[in-house]
Order: C-alpha cells, then structure tokens, then sequence
C-alpha cells in the first residue's frame, strides 16, 4: 500500500508505473462562501495526471483554476456532502480529504511542491535558506543538524542549476521578479516532490523571463519531474503534454 | 528548526519585537529592584536588630536573676559560644542639659564584654575619622580633627567612663558615664545625607536651632538618669536619680533604638536599682536600740549575702545565626546549659520553665514580620503590574501574526504542521522573553549597584529625594541581590512572554493556509 510517509531513496522508475496515474480528481466540488452568498469555484472537475505527465490547466481569470491547484496540494479541501455525488482528490490511489491533518501537512512537505505565481518567498531569509527551510519543515531538529552540510549542498546545487549560484546570500528583496521565481522552484524541489504544482508561474514576468522560467520547467519534464501548471497563458500551456481546459469550474471537452 | 531560524531572523530585523523585549526588561528590572531593596531593608534591619542583642537573650524582667556569673561561665564554657554578657534593662527618665526630660529604656552593661556579644565598639559615634563622608564636602564633621580627643571619648565610650581631671586628681580619674544614643539629647542634626555633623546645638527654645551655648556632650556634658528600683518580689522602691557625664554617644542605624535608648556602666546601674551584692540581715536587728537609759545604734545581724542580679545575659554563637533556624538551635543550647545551672541554684533563680530564652529573630519579631509582609505586598503589588508585559507582549505578537500572515501560508504550504507554526510564535515568545528578562537583569544589576549615587544624583540634580534618611531607618538604600530571587523574576519574565505569545500563536496557528496566501 502506497503512503504518505517520507518518501524512501528515489528508485528507477517502472514503466507500470509511469503509465499509472499519481493523481486523480474525482468529480472534485469546490463552493465559496462570501457572507450569504454561496459561489460555487469548482462545479464537478475530473482529470488525472500520470507520473513524468506536464499537464497544464488552462482557463480565464475567475475559473477556478488556481483553487484546483490548491485543492490538489493538499492547502484546501473539497466539499463533502451526501446529498452529492462522491468527490475526491486521490494521490497513488490515496484520497486526501480522508487521510489525518499530520499526513496532510507530511504530503505537502514530501510529495508536492509549490511555485506560486508571486513567488511567495520569505523576505528575512536569504535565498540559500529560503530553499533550506522547506527540507528543515521536513525533518526533526536532530535529522537536520545530522544532514545540515548535505541538506545545504543540494539547495546550492539547485540554486546553482536555476542560474543563481552567486547570489545564495541575497535577500529576495534584491532580487529580480524571474530571479525570484528561480527561487521558488528551487525550494520546490528540495525535498524530491513527486509532483510540482505551479500556479501561473509566468504570470508577473515579462515574455522573455517568462520564457526562461518555462525553459526550466521544460528541462525538469524531461529529467522526468510529474508536473501540473495552471495558467491562462495559451504559450505557456502549449508547452505541456496535454492541456486541460477549465471553464465555469468544469472542465471542458 | 525551521522556528529557531525564523525567530532569529525576525527578532534581529523587527522593532515591534524589540519593544516587547524592551516592556518584559522594563517590567522585570523593576520587580528585581523592588525585590532586592526591600531584601536589603530587610537584611539590614535583621543585622542592626543584632548588633545590640548579639544571638540569643537569656531575660528575667524587672527584678532579674542572681548568680549570673556562674550562668555566664557555664555559658562560655560551652564550645558553640562565643561569649556572654550581663545586661540590665529598664525604663527611666533622662533629664538633658537644656532641662528637657525624656523617657528612655535604660541598659546596663559591662562594656568590654558587651563588645564581645555585640558590636557595641562599632556602633560608638564619636571616635577618630580619616576621611569624611563623601557627601561631607566641606569636611564639617568635627571627628576629623583633634583626633587625640576623640580617641581618649572613644576608649571612654568603650568602658562607658570618662576621664575628668580635677586640682586633686589632675591626672584624671574615669568616672562611671552614660552613651545615649545619637537623637536621645536632640542636639544632633543629622543631615540629609544621614551624618551627624558633629556640631553641638543646645535647643534654648523650641524649634530654635541657634548655637547658644556650645557644649559637646561626650566632652563635657551631663545628664540625670532616674531609675526606679525594685526589690527581688517586684515591689517599687523610691525613684533614684544620678548625674552622669556622657562618655559617648551611639548610634545603631534604628531610630527607635538611637532615639530613646541609654546605656549605663553595669555597675551603676546596679547600684541605683539595687540589684548589687547586698547583705542580707536578719529581720528586727539594727537601728537605734535602747540601751539602758542610752539609745545607741547597733549594727543589724547578717545571716547572709544577697547577690547582685541582671535582666538579662546576652549570648553569641560561635557560628554566623544569619538564619532563624541556626539562632534556634543556639537558643536550645542556652536552654540546656541554663537547665543545669537552675539546678545548681534550686530556689534562687528563676526555674527552666519561667526564664525567657530567646533568639534576635523573637527579640525583633514585630518589625521583621512587618517588613516580610511589606515586602510580599509590593512584590505582589509590583508582580500584578507587570502583569501588563503579557499584554503589551500579546498586543504586539498579534499585529506582528497580522503582519507576518503571508509567511505563516508560505510555511503551510511547505508542509509546516498547525502545532510547527503555533510553535514559532512560542520560540519566538521565548527568545522575547529571555531577550527581555536578561537585559532586564543587565538593568537591575546597574541600578541596584549604583542605587545610592543615582539617588545622589537625583537629588542633587532634581531635588528628588525618594529615600531621606532623616526619616528612614538607615542612612543609604540597601539592596540584597539574592541569586534565587532573580532566577524567579527572570523566569517570570519568560513565562510572562511566552503567555502573551499563547494566544497569537494559536490564532497564527489556526488561520487557513490559502486565505494566508492570499492576505494582502
């Protein structure tokens, strides 16, 4: 049985496996409440993703897109009533809505990653432990002094491949908008998530930093690194695999 | 982990934290300060209540017990004891030289032994100074010149004697003197830095401070002491007075010691009370008798002695007694030793279970239980008030929960649990408050070691004078830094800080991943 717990030594990966899906949206419902008036976001979206899959979900501002990709990571949940259809968002078969508050956060520390449109970085660290301090939420005090060298070796690696090997003591203050995001990727993968979610990761960038940014992403799905990027950006969504639109909180086709 | 990194980044890069730190420090300082000033007040007050009484007192009021050099010699020979001393106490009247009388306790004693039980040759005001006061600018205090003077009033003042020359004895002879204390006679003034100058005034009128008469007192001032003498049942005699010169003045550091007590060469004292060795005569015999057709006096027939007596013996420990309990166990040493002597003299002093044993904590009981419970009061009083550092603490976390909610959603969605965000702001609490409570020591520590001069400066610069020694018992600000007792403030401190972090850090704990994304 598949679980939550810190993920063990990468292994190669099975071509079973790849063909299976690591993540599914099962008629997923998703209804604000804004003082007396309900706004339903999500109206019943399916779709899944496969393992080493680039699915991009494209739709209009207002569609619901950036509440599935929230719903997906583990930060939201979905509504549950009986007098609905089930609704459920499964990891490796794993519905999450079902699995207790500790092995949500356990999930959201080890299997995904997040890169946020306004990067989301932390203002009084500098970048090195802007990265660092998504692996230290993932261990104890004791596991961290124990693997502090090893820990910092790898967020200067991958601050070195998103192109920032000389600023690891800047602030993200003294940063620029594409320089942050390289960040923010970097902190993403620190703990070898299983999945990247990004939520409009070009959205603040100019075409060109934007480009650079979706070189990256690129060059990760091709080392193999399952991801779901939500975006409104037809550009950026024809980069991926396969496109999933999102209109009225459904999807479409 | 990620809570100590955090912490330490935001309390080196934030003010708001800085005047939380700054509130607990404010608030710990002051308790740390109350605390060690009335300690001191305390430990002063404990130490001058011993200066006059030594360890343990051995009393039997009023018409006091014979035999007491046998008492004292079993005392002294008993290896926890130090010494002991014969003591009288009573009350008389003191006639001064301005014709004022006022009624003072009376004690009689031995002043060479005395000095042994107590620090009576400490205690004795005038006497050769090297250096003046630090605040005597001018240098006004007469004790630093003349010093041969001084020296020959201080010896006197230890034997309670003075040396008067006379055509007959121009030698000298040392006449059996009184030492009153510095404000019995009111012809000191103390100054407001609490020295007694040293300028003799007579008080012609009152209120009317004009040197009209220059007269120093231990120099050749005198004063009528009326006693009134008892016999061995209780019963009052006729009320005895006696001129005495002044041989010295004393002065303890409590007021109400230095302003109504005298004390007496034993031996006078004794003499004026009755309570010397005395002749005991058979009843009937003596007198005028007739004889024949003649009257003649007759000597009366004596069948015995009556020995002299004492109110009290004062006894020291060998060991420091600082400790109630330790003068307790002294006190039940002198039970024991005064148990076998009362054997030894079955009739003739008063038995075990009537004599009055007790130690300097009794003897000064009312005014150390006063100033414990003072103390506990302000301490309570000044706790309650800082008090408001767990609010001004809370206040503060929680615009600073407010300002940080983006980074409390950045750290959920890095897989920070509910309990690892409550966490941070309790760390973060913590560092506050042990920020606060160190420097809040640093503080104290400062004051409290330089109490006395910025009061100084104070009144000097401002004119405020909190702490006027004419009016308090001492003449500067004691203080007692105890170690347990700072230890207790600066924990308070932190756990003060960490209860004004409680409730922000559950709020920071319970707001909701997205909604903390998206605070703008």
């Amino acid at each position: 049985m598949t679980t939550l717990a810190p993920k063990p030594a990468p292994s190669p990966t099975t071509s079973a496996q790849k063909a299976g899906a690591v993540l599914r949206a099962v008629n997923v419902r998703k209804t604000y409440q804004l003082g007396r008036t309900s706004v339903p976001v999500l109206r019943g979206v399916d779709f899944q993703v496969r393992h080493g899959e680039f699915v991009a979900i494209l739709g209009a501002s207002g569609s619901g897109k950036s509440t599935l990709l929230h719903l997906l990571g583990g930060l939201d949940s979905v509504d549950r009533s009986d007098d609905q259809p089930p609704t459920s968002i499964l990891f490796e078969d794993i519905d999450l809505a079902r699995i207790s508050a500790g092995r949500l956060d356990n999930y959201r520390r080890r299997r995904v990653g997040f890169v946020f449109q306004f990067y989301h970085l932390l203002p009084e660290l500098n970048i090195l432990q802007n990265v660092v301090i998504a692996a230290m939420t993932a261990m104890g005090s004791f596991e961290y002094w124990r693997t502090k060298s090893a820990i910092r070796d790898r967020a200067a690696e991958l601050l070195e491949r998103v192109g920032l090997k000389e600023r690891l003591s800047h602030k993200p203050a003294e940063l620029s908008g594409g320089e942050r995001q390289r960040v923010a990727i970097a902190r993403a993968l620190i703990n070898q998530p299983d999945l990247l979610l990004a939520d409009e990761p070009t959205g603040n960038l100019d075409r060109a930093t934007g480009g650079s940014i979706l070189d990256l992403f690129s060059d990760l799905h091709r080392r193999g690194q399952t991801m779901v990027v939500v975006t409104h950006d037809e550009h950026t969504a024809a980069r991926a695999d396969r496109v999933v639109r999102l209109v009225d909180g459904k999807v479409q086709g | 982990m990620y809570q100590l990194l955090l912490t330490k980044r935001y309390l080196s890069s934030k003010i708001m934290p800085l005047l939380a730190a700054l509130a607990v420090a404010l608030c710990t300082a002051m308790v740390i300060i109350v605390w060690s000033v009335m300690g001191g007040f305390l430990v002063m007050l404990i130490n001058s209540g011993r200066t006059l009484v030594g360890d343990v007192s051995i009393s039997w009021p009023v018409t006091g017990f014979a035999h007491y050099e046998d008492l004292i010699k079993r005392l002294e020979a008993d290896p926890e004891i130090a010494g002991a001393t014969p003591m009288i106490e009573t009350y008389g009247l003191i006639g001064l030289p301005d014709g004022r009388t006022e009624t003072v306790q009376v004690r009689g004693i031995d002043g060479p032994s005395f000095a042994k039980v107590t620090e009576w040759n400490d205690i004795l005001y005038w006497r050769p100074k090297d250096a003046p006061d630090p605040k005597d600018t001018g240098s006004s205090d007469m004790r630093l010149r003349r010093k041969e003077v001084w020296q020959q009033i201080y010896e006197g003042g230890k034997k309670l004697t003075r040396l008067e020359r006379s055509k007959a004895h121009p030698e000298g002879i040392d006449r059996p003197g009184v030492v009153p204390g510095i404000s019995v006679s009111g012809f000191n003034f103390r100054e407001k830095w609490g020295f007694f100058p040293g300028t003799p005034y007579i008080r012609t009128r009152e209120g009317d401070k004009t040197p009209a008469e220059m007269l120093m007192l231990p120099v050749d001032g005198y004063v009528t002491l009326n006693v009134l003498p008892m016999d061995s049942k209780g019963r009052a005699i006729e009320m005895v007075a006696r001129k005495f010169p002044v041989a010295n003045e004393f002065h303890s550091g409590l007021y109400e010691i230095d302003h109504r007590t005298v004390f007496v060469q034993l031996g006078a004292l004794q003499d004026m009370l009755k309570m010397n060795r005395a002749q005991r005569v058979k009843e009937g015999t003596g007198g005028v008798v007739r004889k024949g057709d003649r009257e003649e006096f007759a000597a009366p027939v004596v069948i015995g002695e009556e020995p002299a007596r004492v109110t009290n013996i004062l006894v020291r420990g060998k060991r420091d007694t600082f400790d109630p309990k330790d003068a307790d166990k002294l006190a039940e040493r002198c039970r024991q030793i005064y148990g076998a002597f009362a054997e030894a003299h079955p009739n003739e002093v008063p038995d075990l279970l009537s004599i009055r044993i007790q130690t300097w904590a009794d003897l000064n009981q009312t005014m150390i239980s006063a100033v414990k419970k003072e103390t506990a009061l302000v301490l309570f009083i000044f706790s309650f008030v800082s008090l408001t550092a767990v609010f001004l603490v809370l206040a503060i976390f929680w615009a600073m929960v407010s300002e940080k909610t983006r980074d409390i959603g950045i750290l959920r969605a890095v897989g920070a649990s509910r309990s690892g965000v409550a966490g941070l702001w309790l760390l973060y609490g913590a560092a506050i408050g042990i920020t606060g409570s160190a420097l809040g020591f640093a503080l104290a520590y400062l004051i409290v070691s330089n109490i006395n001069g910025i009061h100084e400066w104070l009144g000097e610069r401002l004119g405020l004078y909190i702490w006027d020694p004419r009016i308090y018992y001492f003449s500067r600000i004691p203080s007692d830094l105890q170690a347990s007792n700072v230890a207790i403030v600066l924990a308070g401190g932190v756990v003060a800080s960490c209860l004004g972090a409680l409730i922000p850090a559950a709020r920071a704990a319970r707001m909701h991943p997205v909604r903390a994304l998206r605070f703008e």
